[in-house]
């Protein structure tokens, strides 16, 4: 476990080492503190107002935008993480310590998730916060929606550093777990052209579904953690495999 | 020669008497269609320190990446201290620096040293110690807090062999420790191998022969995938034709002289070189024993009435083994 801290320090420090995290959150907490407050969640088969529009207390419309915005935020984070190693070579490096694949990946994934968390975070405490002193904020629901917000910014990390595994250098690994992670949430637009069984089946295995159906709403549902968990470690389990099998190249 | 076609490699081989720590049994490896390395087999004992030798793309990398464990072999087997080089324990005994050093530029010269003594399980006050002893030994101290990117490359390849260093490991693997550097920093790093191999078993492979010579006991030459030669620098240099380099005056028609010669037992081959003591004639001659051939070759000069101004049995340098080993050898890599 040690071993998998220091790999999770490592890329922390080198995340916050950089301008570029600051900045990229900057941005998202101000992106997404301007959608909640003046935009709303226009998207989608039930719109949702913007705060000073609706004047409902309650961080909903931040929330439903989480399954998109992450999904563009997480692949930016991510994309670096195993391409930048293989083109340094410090990958063959590290492959030649006595340290497991599944080691490194877990670290990287520690890393990954806690500075999404932390994002997330530094966007949902102040919105919460003004939110409760103009209205009446239901903190349980609040915080249930933290939480699912992280679980589900765990499993997009797992998915994109999956991706970036799987990737020759960083702007593709970008691409393709953005193409990944917004097609997911895209399926759950277009699955009502389907029959009603098939589009709830579909809908059923995005992360996005299971997330907008209870957490956004407070409900600390078994299932959908149970089935973001699930998701994760099929993702860490992959990404292990990918980059052990480099020893086979 | 046709050294790569050989089933065994020549040379006589030395009889080191320690443990072997580093063996490679037919490894074998391909990439897509080429074939990279090729039933490649060899020991290396406790403090043995030997050089692996071969032209760009003959496939020592591929050979260090197997005996490393970074990549698994098609066939055979690469085995560390006993163990085979794909299981996590193998590797515990190995410090390695990769070609072209790959480092994490961003960091900390000390930040990076402690994250590989931890990964490699070291902790508390022996990792503190390691890590000094490194900075000491690599010539690095007052680096500690310098990022790694903004050093020279003679100290990136500092850092390099200080992370390969750092857990006081057995067995050392350098590819090519010393490409790229400047002639001070070559030394350098020679001397630190040299110094390191008295109690470590190290595979270095390089292409600055002279430094092979001066300071390996043992040479592997690698080429087109196979081994095609393993022994000492002087064995290896002995195995390759030896040479007589006469030089003459007053010999008269030199393309008889040099007919006559060929004519001589044990004489395979007369070759005419530029002058360099200001004679007539310099000829090179190849020859299976030198001392059979010595008293023939002064009665034929008497006989021409040549003056003798220069005499020489000329050892092959480990240059010309090199090319003798790996001429012809296609490359195996793209």
């Amino acid at each position: 476990m040690r071993q998998v801290l220091a790999i999770t320090g490592r890329e922390l420090r080198a995340a916050f080492e950089s301008p570029v995290a600051y900045a990229t959150i900057l941005i998202f907490v101000l992106v997404s503190a301007g959608l909640f407050y003046l935009v709303g969640m226009p998207i989608g088969g039930m719109p949702l107002p913007s705060l000073w529009e609706g004047g409902e207390a309650s961080l909903v419309v931040l929330l439903a935008w989480m399954p998109l915005s992450l999904g563009l935020l997480v692949p930016a984070l991510c994309m670096g993480s195993w391409t930048e190693e293989r083109r340094a070579g410090t990958e063959e490096l590290f492959l030649t310590f006595p340290l497991r694949a599944s080691q490194l990946v877990l670290g990287k994934f520690l890393a990954h998730t806690v500075i999404v968390s932390l994002l997330l975070l530094l966007t949902v405490l102040p919105i919460a916060w003004t939110v409760e002193t103009l209205g009446d904020l239901d903190r349980g629901t609040a915080l249930v929606g933290l939480l699912g917000a992280m679980l589900l910014g765990a499993a997009y990390v797992s998915l994109a550093l999956l991706v970036s595994a799987c990737a020759t250098d960083p702007l593709v690994a970008f691409l393709l777990s953005a193409l990944l992670l917004l097609g997911l949430w895209l399926v759950r637009m277009v699955v009502e052209l389907f029959p009603a069984d098939l589009a709830e089946s579909i809908d059923g295995l995005t992360p996005g579904a299971h997330f907008m159906g209870s957490a956004v709403r407070g409900v600390l549902d078994g299932g959908d953690v149970l089935y973001g968990l699930t998701l994760i470690c099929a993702a860490l389990l992959l990404n292990t495999w990918v980059v052990e099998g480099r020893r086979e190249r | 020669m046709q050294a790569a076609s050989e089933s065994q490699p020549s040379g006589p081989k030395p009889q080191p008497t320690g443990e072997v720590l580093i063996e490679a049994k037919g490894l074998c490896k391909s990439f897509g269609p080429v074939v990279a390395v090729d039933q490649v087999s060899f020991q290396v004992r406790r403090g043995e320190l030997v050089g692996f030798l071969g032209p760009n793309g003959a496939g020592k990398s591929t050979t260090m990446r197997m005996l490393t464990g970074y990549l698994n072999p098609d066939g055979g087997e690469a085995v560390l201290g006993g163990i085979p080089a794909s299981k996590v324990e193998a590797r515990r005994i190995l410090g390695y620096l990769p070609e072209h050093t790959p480092l994490h530029r961003e960091m900390r010269v000390d930040r990076f040293l402690g994250l590989v003594a931890t990964l490699r399980g070291m902790r508390g006050a022996p990792r503190k110690d390691a890590m000094a002893r490194v900075l000491d030994s690599c010539d690095l101290a007052g680096y500690e807090t310098r990022r790694i990117h903004t050093l020279s490359k003679g100290y990136r390849q500092r850092v390099g062999l200080a992370q390969a260093l750092i857990s006081d490991p057995d067995v050392l693997v350098l590819d090519e420790p010393t490409s790229g550097l400047d002639p001070r920093e070559i030394v350098r790093v020679r001397d630190l191998v040299a110094r390191l191999a008295r109690d470590k078993t190290v595979l270095v492979s390089t292409h600055v022969l002279p430094e092979v010579e001066d300071v390996c006991q043992r040479v592997l030459i690698i080429a087109g995938g196979r081994l095609v030669a393993d022994g000492t620098p002087e064995a290896l240099a002995g195995s390759v034709g030896k040479r007589l380099v006469l030089e003459v005056n007053g010999a008269g028609d030199s393309a008889r002289l040099a007919e006559t010669l060929l004519a001589l037992d044990g004489v395979e081959e007369v070759a005419q070189v530029a002058s360099l003591r200001g004679g007539e004639l310099r000829l090179e001659v190849r020859v299976c024993d030198p001392l059979l051939v010595l008293e023939p070759l002064r009665t034929v000069l008497l006989e021409s009435g040549a003056t003798l101004l220069e005499l020489r049995h000329e050892l092959p340098t480990l240059e010309q083994v090199f090319m003798e080993h790996t001429a012809g050898v296609r490359e195996t890599q793209p």
